[in-house]
């Protein structure tokens, strides 16, 4: 039982990481990764509508009709998601005005429903609920590198403190407006995918087709003669 | 056998498969191929006979842009000269200054000579850095992953080196090659995998990461503090008429003495450029062919529908032919073999998408005012799709020839 | 299948033989149950977190505003926001006859809101419509920095299209109600490094000191393209545009020209010129002061 717990929490930190192997969740991994301090404050809500969607749907998931199943699922993240916007609103309401629709959007990310579906319906409360914060602490894990980065280079700063003095204010780093944007956020999970891959190449996908190689230097007949 | 066969024979045991240095192979096998033709023969089921290989394309390319080089180095200087000369500034600052008074060159923008010397101080420094540093990844890649080194990042980095600005620093050239070269190809892996044209890629980055220095009035004169706009940003604010008040001439872009990025201000240039290459072979005419139906076309309907606000509608097909980077991206970056479209008719789609894509962002879109460096990478990715269409489109038409027979 | 789906909860199924959680889970009186059941708690939940974080989510939202209001002033970040605040008059405005009104309570009055709310919507045409806005709305809210009886600044808000986005900022005025004293933007999403540089404090320390009205009594203050020479007399009224962001200049500059303007707070500043406001706002401040602190 310990080690299937333990199991549920370590996994997905990156052997089975929600976004860099299953690609999920990457629509608010774009989008609230350009402050760290913003994606923290995602992670901790994701992690926590997560874990707690989870144990709840354990919790009943002998007595949910599969005929509206899926419905029973969706209200509870939903609720989840609503007592986590209210309670961000009324106590990091800086950071909720930046996260705006995102939190509200967390009811879409599908690595709640998800896990909801493929893990607390066949599994006791306590792993899922360890399952839900394994998954969001893997989540966590790739938006905190993302948002490193990005706030980093696209503002010198790391959680607001002024590490690479921009130009603008008087310092030598040209903060890279790319960051800023949308788009890096899918090169720096990219370059991240790549890294985990190098890793564990276990992940790799078999190729579709295999290249033939057709240009190939045998042994001896190296170089030119002529 | 002469010297050099020998020599490269005598390393040849350090570097072979289980040697101590077999990782430098790429690099032993690049210098090889580069004196002596290759002597490994095809072991597949497929066979090319042609006396033009990879190495021979790329060295063509290179050479087709050495007239933008020289045109582009020259236009550098005289630009530079001429506002130094109307500002009364009389010596350049910082170690280009240096540089040319340890040649004995002056800044007067009536010599030619002083004008390239002045101009080849910005370009060469910029292509230098892209070299080396375009260099190291291809080789690193290379020993790595165990395949040749590719010419293509001498391609690459010629190319990269003139679509940026005389006054781009020099860290962020190597930046910017850096990623296009990571990111825009070794990743995909390597020469011949890259679905975009890694020169463009590098300068996407550069011109999302860093737009102070890569767009705006301030950049193109390669003088502190000195701004002019460029032909596109006038056309921008007022039309042909603008353009014509401004003092640009059709005529000047000809030539190319206006500012601009190095290497693609001069159509002549372009041209001889561009007539090298069809004639060798080595560019596409039909993606030529494609881009300039798509900019007539485009430009066309926009003149005919007109607009009360925006003065681009008006710009006739050959002031965009002449101003901007159309002409350069048309001949030297459009026709890119690997991340083109490979059907004969799915290169002139690819060419027509490039040429409307290009009008489009110009005229419509109120942030960037050229278009021909998106327009070509947004081609890039539906390059494989173009040629999966031409390609059903003839499976389709064969089964109804053999269906008749 | 059935069987499995019989499970019940704990395995004490024997002891609840015949109770409504022993229903097989595909049985309609159960799938009604669980349904009804179950948004019956997730209501309750909701509503108990909505009910009882309000009150904090309200005062959030009005120290927020209160912030950026202080930051235009100069004078944020010495004291607490609250006590900050009191130095600060908030009155609505008519924007039609530039009185002020009571028509509205000026501490909820929620400008944004209502530019949307068909009540106090004004839609503009197109030739007075320069900062692309669409409409305004009837009341504004204006802001007086109180300093003993005096007003030394009026703060008024602003919003104008850029190139990407709306922007929404604050200008702040000199007593004379010509001279700036500080711009601000707290919302927009122009580009980073180029429109986004509106954010940039040394930008917005160029506008302190320029004026609103030329000679003539005409509204001559804009950004304008490149940088200005500092020798000609115009330049206390023009504003060096940010390089590379032509169209976000031209935005702050027409967002400028409109709400300065005779459709914006045009009426309001012209009274407050000709000193018809001074003596009026100073009699009712100390009503609106307790407003402030209830």
């Amino acid at each position: 039982m310990a080690s299937e717990a333990k199991k549920a929490i370590i996994e997905p930190l990156v052997s089975n990481n929600p976004i860099a192997l299953q690609i999920l969740g990457i629509c608010s991994a774009l989008a609230v990764t350009t402050q760290l301090s913003v994606a923290l404050i995602m992670c901790l809500a994701l992690t926590a509508v997560t874990a707690f969607s989870n144990l709840s749907i354990s919790l009943i998931r002998n007595h949910i009709p599969s005929s509206i199943r899926i419905i029973v699922q969706m209200t509870i993240i939903a609720s989840l998601v609503i007592v986590v916007d209210q309670v961000l609103k009324a106590y990091a309401y800086e950071t909720s005005k930046t996260l705006a629709v995102f939190v509200g959007l967390i009811i879409t990310n599908c690595i709640v429903m998800g896990r909801a579906e493929a893990y607390a319906m066949k599994n006791g409360p306590w792993n899922s609920f360890l399952d839900g914060i394994g998954n969001g602490l893997g989540y966590s894990l790739i938006l905190i590198v993302v948002a490193t980065v990005r706030e980093l280079f696209g503002s010198g700063t790391l959680l607001g403190y002024t590490i690479l003095q921009p130009v603008s204010e008087g310092g030598w780093y040209q903060p890279n407006g790319l960051m800023l944007l949308a788009p890096s956020a899918f090169i720096i999970i990219g370059l991240a995918i790549w890294v985990i891959r190098a890793l564990y190449p276990e992940q790799v996908e078999q190729p579709d087709f295999e290249m033939q190689n057709a240009h190939q230097v045998p042994a001896g007949s190296h170089g030119g003669a002529h | 056998m002469s010297f050099l066969r020998r020599t490269l024979d005598s390393i040849y045991p350090h570097v072979a498969e289980g040697a101590k240095y077999a990782k430098w192979y790429p690099l032993y096998e690049a210098i090889d191929t580069i004196f002596y033709s290759p002597a490994d023969v095809n072991r597949g089921r497929n066979h090319v006979r042609d006396g033009i290989d990879l190495k021979r394309v790329m060295i063509y390319v290179w050479l087709a842009a050495m007239p933008c080089v020289l045109v582009g180095c020259y236009n550098v200087g005289l630009q530079a000269n001429l506002v130094m000369q109307s500002m009364g500034v009389t010596e350049v600052m910082g170690w280009r200054g240096d540089m040319l008074a340890l040649f004995g060159i002056g800044v007067d923008p009536t010599s030619v000579w002083d004008n390239f010397w002045h101009g080849f101080w910005y370009w060469f420094p910029i292509y230098a850095v892209v070299f080396i540093v375009g260099g190291f990844w291809e080789v690193l890649f290379a020993s790595v992953r165990g395949h040749e080194i590719n010419e293509g990042f001498f391609v690459t980095s010629i190319l990269f080196s003139l679509i940026v600005p005389a006054s781009l620093p020099l860290w962020q050239a190597a930046l910017g090659i850096s990623f296009g070269i990571v990111i825009g190809k070794e990743v995909f892996g390597g020469t011949g995998k890259n679905f975009l044209n890694p020169a463009l890629t590098a300068r996407a980055f550069l011109y999302f990461a860093y737009p102070a220095q890569l767009s705006g009035d301030a950049v193109w004169v390669a003088v502190d503090g000195y701004s002019s706009p460029t032909a596109l940003s006038v056309a921008a604010s007022g039309g042909v008429q603008a353009l014509q008040e401004a003092g640009f001439t059709i005529q000047q872009s000809l030539t190319g003495y206006i500012a601009g990025s190095i290497g693609e201000t001069s159509l002549i240039a372009i041209a001889i450029g561009a007539a090298f290459l069809l004639y060798t072979g080595v560019a596409s005419w039909r993606i030529m062919v494609g881009v300039a139906t798509g900019v007539v076309a485009t430009s066309l309907l926009f003149n005919a529908v007109g607009s009360d606000t925006n003065a681009m509608f008006t710009i006739t097909p050959q002031w965009h032919f002449v101003i901007g980077g159309l002409a350069f991206g048309m001949v030297y970056m459009a026709t890119d073999p690997v991340s083109a479209a490979m059907t004969d008719w799915g290169r002139f789609y690819f060419g027509v998408l490039i040429g409307l894509m290009t009008v489009l962002i110009r005229v419509v879109n109120p942030a960037f005012p050229e278009g021909i460096m998106l327009a070509i990478l947004f081609a890039n990715l539906f390059a494989p799709l173009i040629d999966w269409f031409v390609m059903q489109a003839n499976i389709k038409r064969r089964g109804k020839r053999y269906a008749k027979a | 299948m059935q069987k499995l789906k019989r499970r019940s909860w704990g395995g004490s199924g024997a002891a609840r033989q015949g109770g409504f959680l022993n229903l097989p889970n595909d049985n309609m009186i159960k799938t009604l149950g669980v349904a009804v059941l179950l948004c019956l708690v997730c209501s309750v939940v909701v509503s108990t977190a909505a009910t009882v974080l309000k009150p904090m989510q309200v005062a959030n939202s009005l120290l927020d505003k209160k912030k950026n209001i202080l930051a235009v002033a100069g004078i944020y970040g010495d004291a607490d926001v609250d006590t900050l605040f009191q130095q600060i008059e908030t009155r609505v405005v008519d924007m039609e006859t530039g009185n002020y009104t009571e028509a509205v309570d000026p501490i909820s009055y929620d400008q944004r809101k209502a530019a949307n709310d068909p009540q106090y919507r004004v839609e503009l045409s197109k030739e007075q419509d320069v900062a692309q806005i669409g409409a305004r709305a009837k009341y504004a809210n204006v802001y007086l920095v109180r300093d003993g009886e005096q007003v030394s600044k009026y703060i008024l808000p602003v919003k104008g299209y850029g190139l990407w986005s709306t922007l929404y900022g604050f200008v702040a005025l000199e007593a004379d109600a010509n001279t700036v004293a500080g711009i601000t933007f707290y919302e927009h999403k122009e580009t980073p490094g180029l429109g986004g540089e509106i954010e940039n404090p040394r930008w917005q320390a160029i506008w302190d000191g320029k004026k609103l009205l030329d000679q003539q009594g005409e509204l001559a203050l804009q950004v304008i393209k490149g940088a200005v020479d500092s020798n000609t007399p115009q330049a206390q009224h023009k504003i060096d545009g940010l390089a590379g962001a032509t169209l976000t200049s031209n935005g702050v500059s027409n967002m400028v020209q409109f709400w300065m303007g005779e459709n914006g707070f045009g009426p309001y500043l012209q009274r407050v010129r000709s000193g018809q406001m001074a003596a009026n706002g100073a009699a009712e401040a100390y009503t609106a002061q307790a407003q402030t602190r209830g």
